[in-house]
């Protein structure tokens, strides 16, 4: 393919004496879909943070298509703005129904019209199956409605990156499907992604590749049948072995 | 039977209604008429008249004062000298309107030379005369005392004279020539009237025999003291009302000092809000009263008042509102942030408004401290509710006044505290469903953290209340900045 979306170059991350990424590197082409997989406290959570700078790289580069995430200088809420992310707790703002919650940011950081950032709430609101509850408020919600309520919200800013931070980790069994549902249909509409989960289904149906991190590092990366059905690493085996 | 009457007044006397015809008639006149009669007094024997007024005065029924109220009970003493040849058969004495003349209040002593003499009479009040007819007249030449106890002149003050007639023992009635005696009288309000109304009742005097209610709950003086400290009270709610306002947003602006990246602002903030903390507002109150004055800065006393309110209450409201702020989950700062938004637009557009929400109960007890903070001020002679119930105690020996100042702070105080505990109990009760736990997932198994994580570590809004109300004092709880690293160290171990 071309250009990557994003490149991962030397990327390190450490909490005081704790090293929590290790000389990652990655690159994710457009319309790709990559799976992270790997055990708690692999880095998963926080090299992704890291690609919308929520956490501060400690050395390494990350580009996003044309800038680099890491540069003082970079206009940070510009990016963030087109990379959208999703977070394991959902993060809906409490105080606001779900269409306000969609509209906000439109309105604030692409400065739409009261008017469009509706109409575009609605939209989105419907692609993930709650037109109905555009008026309703989080507390009102299930966590698996209230979680589409953050992929719209994302969606509704035209993202040309989707981060899913363990999107469906929070939720009742029942309700993880709706929300792989509508994950699937982001990615059959040609969404560049980056998901973080503990799936495997989903990761094997939907991936283009999948990465395997362990220990802050990158262990293993492959089509999901490479990964999933002749693991090279023994850590991956043990692993996946584990799970399934 | 009603003698005719004239009037006459002296110059002084206010407009008595009942006159007022009459009076009009005279117009300008007047003055002169009166000139002529005291000129005519002062030129021809005394005995010339038939009865002359010898003396007319009430006894005081000012407390710890010896004015004349009006409105109020007092012993009215009139002395007439009779002509040496004529009797008199009757007597009428008239005051202004709105005076009090119980008949059964007067009593009668008849003088002959130095020797009292009994002159058995009767008693008539008709409107605001007392009409004293003796049965076998009062001997030629004897002065006639009337004393009219429970008399009470109108409560309007000003300076009055009596009117009267006399009959003599053939029927013929004349006037009681004005001898510019006058009585001049204190003006009485509605409560002043009550109070003097209560005194007489006699459960109120009952009640009054009591030491400790008479001491803390005299009638007489709730009655007097009320009005004038509700006017201290509208002062204490105007000090408020303005200053509480004016604190919030300079409170939020301390707080973001407080809170700010900048380690100079940092200082500014945290020096501020510590140095106000750390002093009683008593002590500030006299820094500003006298500082002030003295720098050359002169200002009305209520403005100085509020200016002290509100940098006092900042400091306070800045760290309830850095608790609120502190309290809203990390998470929501980061949701905004990964949508673009900048550090004011999270703040102004997501943080505060929850912050706000929680933080509601604390302010509205911070409201109450204030409130209550006002009586301070009073140290400084700002009109406010302590300062006048200092003053009628301080003229009573009564603690009453105080009794009811407390009673005006309450009637504020205790209905906010009842909303407070209504706005506590909604936040815990309102939002079944989001009863939250303020734990990250690392500590529960990821499949089952799911509602419970769900919005987690937001915990519950009532505890962050309380909390915040423990932060008071001198606690400042782990400093979380929000930094363009969010959350930085809180994340570290989810990875």
């Amino acid at each position: 393919m071309s250009e990557p979306v994003i490149r991962i170059q030397n990327l390190e991350k450490t909490f005081g004496d704790n090293t929590v990424l290790r000389d990652i590197n990655l690159e994710v082409q457009r319309g790709e879909v990559v799976v992270v997989l790997g055990p708690s406290g692999s880095g998963k959570s926080t090299m992704l943070r890291c690609i919308n700078r929520l956490e501060e790289p400690t050395s390494g580069h990350i580009w996003f298509e044309d800038v680099d995430v890491c540069d003082k200088h970079t206009n940070l809420n510009e990016v963030r703005s087109r990379l959208g992310m999703v977070f394991q707790s959902f993060n809906l703002f409490p105080n606001l129904t779900a269409k306000k919650n969609v509209m906000l940011a439109q309105r604030k950081v692409l400065k739409r019209s009261a008017e469009e950032a509706e109409k575009v709430a609605i939209a989105r609101l419907e692609e993930v199956g709650l037109g109905e509850r555009v008026d309703y408020k989080p507390a009102e919600l299930s966590g698996g409605q209230q979680q589409r309520v953050a992929i719209a919200r994302a969606l509704a800013m035209d993202p040309h990156v989707m981060l899913f931070d363990e999107a469906t980790s929070a939720l009742d069994p029942e309700l993880v499907r709706d929300v792989l549902g509508v994950m699937r249909r982001l990615a059959e509409g040609g969404m560049t992604m980056i998901v973080v989960t503990h799936e495997m289904g989903f990761a094997r149906d939907v991936a283009d590749r999948v990465v395997f991190m362990d220990g802050g590092l990158i262990v293993e990366e492959g089509t999901p049948d490479e990964v999933f059905d002749h693991p090279k690493s023994e850590r991956t085996r043990d692993f996946l072995g584990h799970i399934t | 039977m009603v003698p005719m009457m004239r009037s006459m007044r002296s110059g002084s006397v206010s407009p008595l209604s009942s006159m007022k015809g009459t009076l009009k008639g005279a117009g300008l006149r007047l003055p002169l008429l009166l000139l002529l009669v005291t000129l005519l007094l002062c030129l021809l024997p005394v005995q010339a008249f038939g009865l002359t007024t010898e003396r007319f005065t009430a006894k005081s029924n000012q407390d710890g004062a010896d004015g004349v109220m009006g409105a109020t009970n007092t012993r009215i003493t009139w002395q007439g000298q009779s002509a040496e040849d004529e009797s008199v058969k009757s007597v009428t004495l008239t005051l202004p309107e709105g005076s009090r003349l119980p008949a059964d209040g007067v009593t009668v002593t008849v003088l002959e030379g130095l020797k009292r003499i009994s002159v058995p009479a009767n008693m008539v009040e008709d409107g605001t005369s007392v009409i004293v007819t003796f049965d076998e007249g009062a001997p030629a030449g004897s002065m006639i005392m009337l004393e009219l106890n429970n008399a009470q002149f109108p409560p309007d003050g000003g300076t009055y004279s009596v009117v009267g007639t006399y009959t003599d023992m053939n029927g013929t009635t004349a006037d009681i020539p004005d001898a510019g005696k006058t009585v001049t009288v204190i003006g009485t309000t509605v409560p002043e009237q009550m109070a003097s109304w209560l005194a007489e009742q006699p459960w109120v005097q009952a009640w009054n025999s009591n030491k400790f209610l008479h001491l803390f709950f005299d009638p007489t003086i709730i009655v007097t003291t009320v009005p004038s400290v509700f006017w201290g009270w509208l002062l204490a709610l105007g000090l408020v009302a303005i200053s509480f306002p004016v604190a919030i947003p300079l409170g939020l602006c301390w707080s973001f000092l407080r809170m700010a990246k900048n380690r100079f602002a940092r200082a500014i903030g945290s020096l501020y809000i510590n140095v106000v903390r750390g002093t009683p507002l008593f002590l500030q109150i006299y820094i500003a009263f006298f500082g002030l004055p003295l720098l050359g800065i002169q200002m009305d006393n209520f403005v100085l008042g509020v200016v002290v309110l509100v940098m006092n209450s900042s400091a306070y409201l800045a760290e309830i509102f850095r608790a609120g702020i502190q309290s809203i989950n990390k998470g929501q700062f980061e949701a905004a942030r990964s949508l673009g938004m900048n550090g004011a637009q999270t703040m102004i557009h997501v943080i505060i408004p929850q912050t706000f929400r929680r933080v509601i109960p604390t302010m509205t007890s911070e409201f109450i401290l204030m409130y209550k903070d006002t009586s301070l001020l009073a140290a400084v002679g700002v009109m406010e509710i302590m300062m006048y119930s200092k003053t009628i105690t301080a003229a009573t020996g009564n603690v009453t006044p105080y009794i009811v100042a407390a009673c005006f702070y309450l009637i504020v105080t205790i209905p906010l505290t009842k909303a407070i505990n209504y706005m506590e109990e909604r936040l815990v009760g309102g939002h079944p469903k989001r009863r939250r736990q303020n734990n990250l997932p690392e500590k529960t198994p990821a499949s089952l953290s799911g509602t419970v994580g769900a919005v987690a570590a937001e915990g519950s809004e009532a505890a962050v209340a309380r909390s915040m109300r423990l932060s008071e004092g001198f606690s400042h709880g782990p400093q979380v900045i929000a930094r363009d690293s969010l959350g930085a160290k809180m994340r570290g171990k989810d990875v």
